[in-house]
């Protein structure tokens, strides 16, 4: 049985997607790795062992990291109540809130880095409401700090938030929910034990997507930050394309990619733990 | 005139994708006739200028044809790398710190009185590394305020660190070149070292610039985002601001202008190269020698807010005859660079 798997044509249909994959990412991505442990043609742990003892690249791991983890908690928060809209409401009322997630992302992200830009300067929106309600006692700027930048990245990641957990809220059976309330259940108990714990899985995805698209994010910090903030990202990009420095790029690039891999693998594995096929 | 720049943005997108240059590389050059074609490679933002008033006057001068390919310096000199032995672009126009790699690796061809006899008539400082190239234009680094939040223009360039402009001064990157002369100007505001000897030894410019940190609203890698502060008065002034940039917003109806301080202004490089085993290389020199000539010149400096590097063409306006114009050491600054990127992201960018 298990040869007629191994065996099953279907398989076959993901095999472009594998090789396209394999061509325009896999082989680049042998090569990076490759490159960041080879000094001079000799393979060396060198690289490494100077970008780890460089008290400086510790500084940009924690910006990265912290970055990613305040954007993702940001996006889970705002994403959990909208997808659970979502996946209530049904008709125009449904195909508005989808049409209202998605329609941003086909605004690129440098339109949408500037457009924060107008709302975070000093006498941006943000500043004025926060004046007006007497919260701030004077307009202050949110741009270009790190505030500012969780803001802006959050609003950019947060459709990779909510489609996720939608497309699983949207397939648990609403009887379950009126089965518990029969049996007596608050709507308070009724979410964290029967909702909540059902969506995980759409939860875990949705972390693995925005976690690594916030720690690799470029465009964005270098907008709404500047250079004094650096990310791994950020330092990638610039050991590349302006120091040609493509030891130190590369180490860079395979730091954020274990990074990141680490936490898409956390979350898989925890995503199967709990029970569903995300 | 505000067109003659429009494919600057574009650039500087470029210069951050990266991606797209690969594919660039790889094109395949025009496929062109036999004699008398003339290929010069550039920056994308020089396309307007170069295909609107020079190639028409060399073309009629020279009869021939000229192609220029815009990108940007650093596929430039990927081009020359990959086509060593059989070069099809014959002229470069590149920033001169792409210029040093190209001399690194034995890809440009020098420049000769004999070949192109404009050399002689250039402002001291114009040739670089035994004239392996030329600066034909040099756009200048001042101070770009905005007019209408700053009622007096800034005279001198210590008054970036007047407390009263506590996050209100913005400052490029160090990854830009028109960031370096920051260093060396602080370096001669903190003991009053000359500018040549400040770029030498950096070490008081970069102790005196992170004093400026209060005062600064943000560090650019982005030009662009950091003049839409300017203009909207988020930010008070950009040091330094590049004359090619700053002054054809100002043309554009920005309410920001460009000032030249008492202590002098920087001129940023824009070299010209023949590039070694050019095709057509009495033409590639013709064609240096012209973008060196006075003639050309005086056409190119009004639309591209540059210097003339030609001793005949007079300063533009808004730049006093007294105001010293410091020239950088490009030899220095690829030679140091690196270690000052990191010194940079350590002392400011914390």
């Amino acid at each position: 049985m298990s040869a007629a798997r191994r065996l099953d044509p279907v398989l076959l249909l993901a095999l472009p997607a594998v090789l396209y994959i394999a061509v325009i990412y896999g082989v680049p991505l042998l090569v990076l790795l490759g490159r960041s442990l080879l000094v001079g043609g000799v393979p060396s742990l060198a690289p490494f062992i100077s970008f780890f003892s460089d008290g400086f690249s510790w500084i940009v791991i924690g910006n990265t990291v912290r970055i990613s983890v305040l954007v993702t908690l940001l996006c889970l928060v705002i994403g959990y109540p909208t997808a659970l809209a979502l996946a209530r409401t049904r008709g125009a009322m449904q195909a508005l809130i989808l049409v209202a997630i998605i329609l941003p992302l086909s605004v690129g992200v440098v339109v949408k880095a500037f457009a924060w830009q107008i709302v975070l300067r000093r006498d941006g929106i943000v500043s004025q409401f926060m004046t007006g309600i007497g919260l701030w006692d004077e307009p202050q700027r949110l741009l270009f700090t790190e505030a500012g930048l969780v803001i802006g990245a959050a609003n950019v990641f947060v459709p990779f938030m909510i489609l996720p957990i939608y497309s699983v809220l949207k397939l648990i059976d609403p009887r379950l929910g009126e089965a518990a309330a029969t049996l007596g259940a608050s709507p308070f108990y009724r979410f964290f034990k029967v909702a909540l714990p059902l969506s995980l899985p759409g939860i875990v995805t949705g972390i693995a997507f925005v976690f690594s698209m916030a720690a690799s994010m470029y465009v964005i910090p270098s907008l709404l930050i500047g250079d004094r903030f650096q990310t791994l990202a950020t330092l990638t990009g610039r050991s590349f394309l302006f120091m040609r420095n493509e030891q130190l790029g590369s180490t860079t690039a395979v730091v954020l990619l274990v990074l990141t891999v680490a936490v898409v693998v956390a979350s898989a594995s925890l995503s199967k733990r709990l029970g569903g096929a995300s | 005139m505000d067109t003659l720049f429009k494919g600057r943005l574009s650039r500087r997108t470029l210069l951050k994708t990266g991606a797209g240059a690969t594919a660039l590389i790889a094109m395949p050059s025009v496929l062109r006739a036999q004699t008398k074609e003339l290929v010069v490679g550039g920056a994308a933002g020089h396309k307007p200028w170069v295909e609107q008033i020079v190639v028409p006057a060399f073309e009629k001068k020279y009869n021939c044809k000229v192609i220029f390919e815009g990108t940007r310096s650093l596929v430039n000199l990927e081009k020359m790398q990959k086509n060593k032995g059989s070069q099809y672009m014959s002229v470069v126009q590149m920033d001169d710190p792409v210029m040093i790699l190209a001399v690194k690796e034995g890809l440009l061809d020098p420049l000769t009185a004999a070949k192109a006899p404009n050399l002689a008539n250039l402002v001291s400082g114009a040739t670089h590394m035994d004239a392996m190239w030329a600066n034909y234009l040099q756009p200048w680094l001042g101070i770009a305020y905005n007019k209408s939040v700053m009622k007096t223009a800034p005279t001198s360039w210590a008054e970036l660190f007047d407390p009263k402009y506590k996050g209100r001064v913005i400052i490029p990157s160090l990854q830009n070149t028109e960031g370096l002369p920051n260093i060396f100007m602080a370096g001669h505001l903190a003991n009053g070292a000359a500018i040549d000897a400040a770029q030498k030894d950096t070490d008081a410019g970069f102790k005196k610039l992170a004093t400026l940190k209060a005062n600064l609203l943000t560090i650019y890698t982005q030009q662009p985002q950091a003049y839409n502060l300017l203009e909207q008065g988020e930010a008070y002034m950009i040091a330094c601001g590049m004359s090619s940039y700053a002054l054809e917003r100002k043309a554009a109806g920005a309410p920001i202008d460009l000032v030249a301080p008492k202590e002098g202004v920087f001129a940023m490089p824009s070299g010209i190269a023949v590039i070694k085993g050019a095709p057509q290389s009495e033409l590639a020199f013709a064609y240096v020698n012209e973008m060196l000539g006075a003639d050309f010149q005086s056409k190119l400096a009004e639309p591209t807010f540059s210097l003339a590097t030609n001793k005949a063409v007079p300063r533009p306006a808004g730049l006093a005859a007294d105001i010293k114009i410091h020239q950088i050491d490009w030899a220095n600054v690829a030679a140091e660079r690196e270690g000052w990127i990191k010194r940079w992201d350590r002392e400011m960018a914390i």
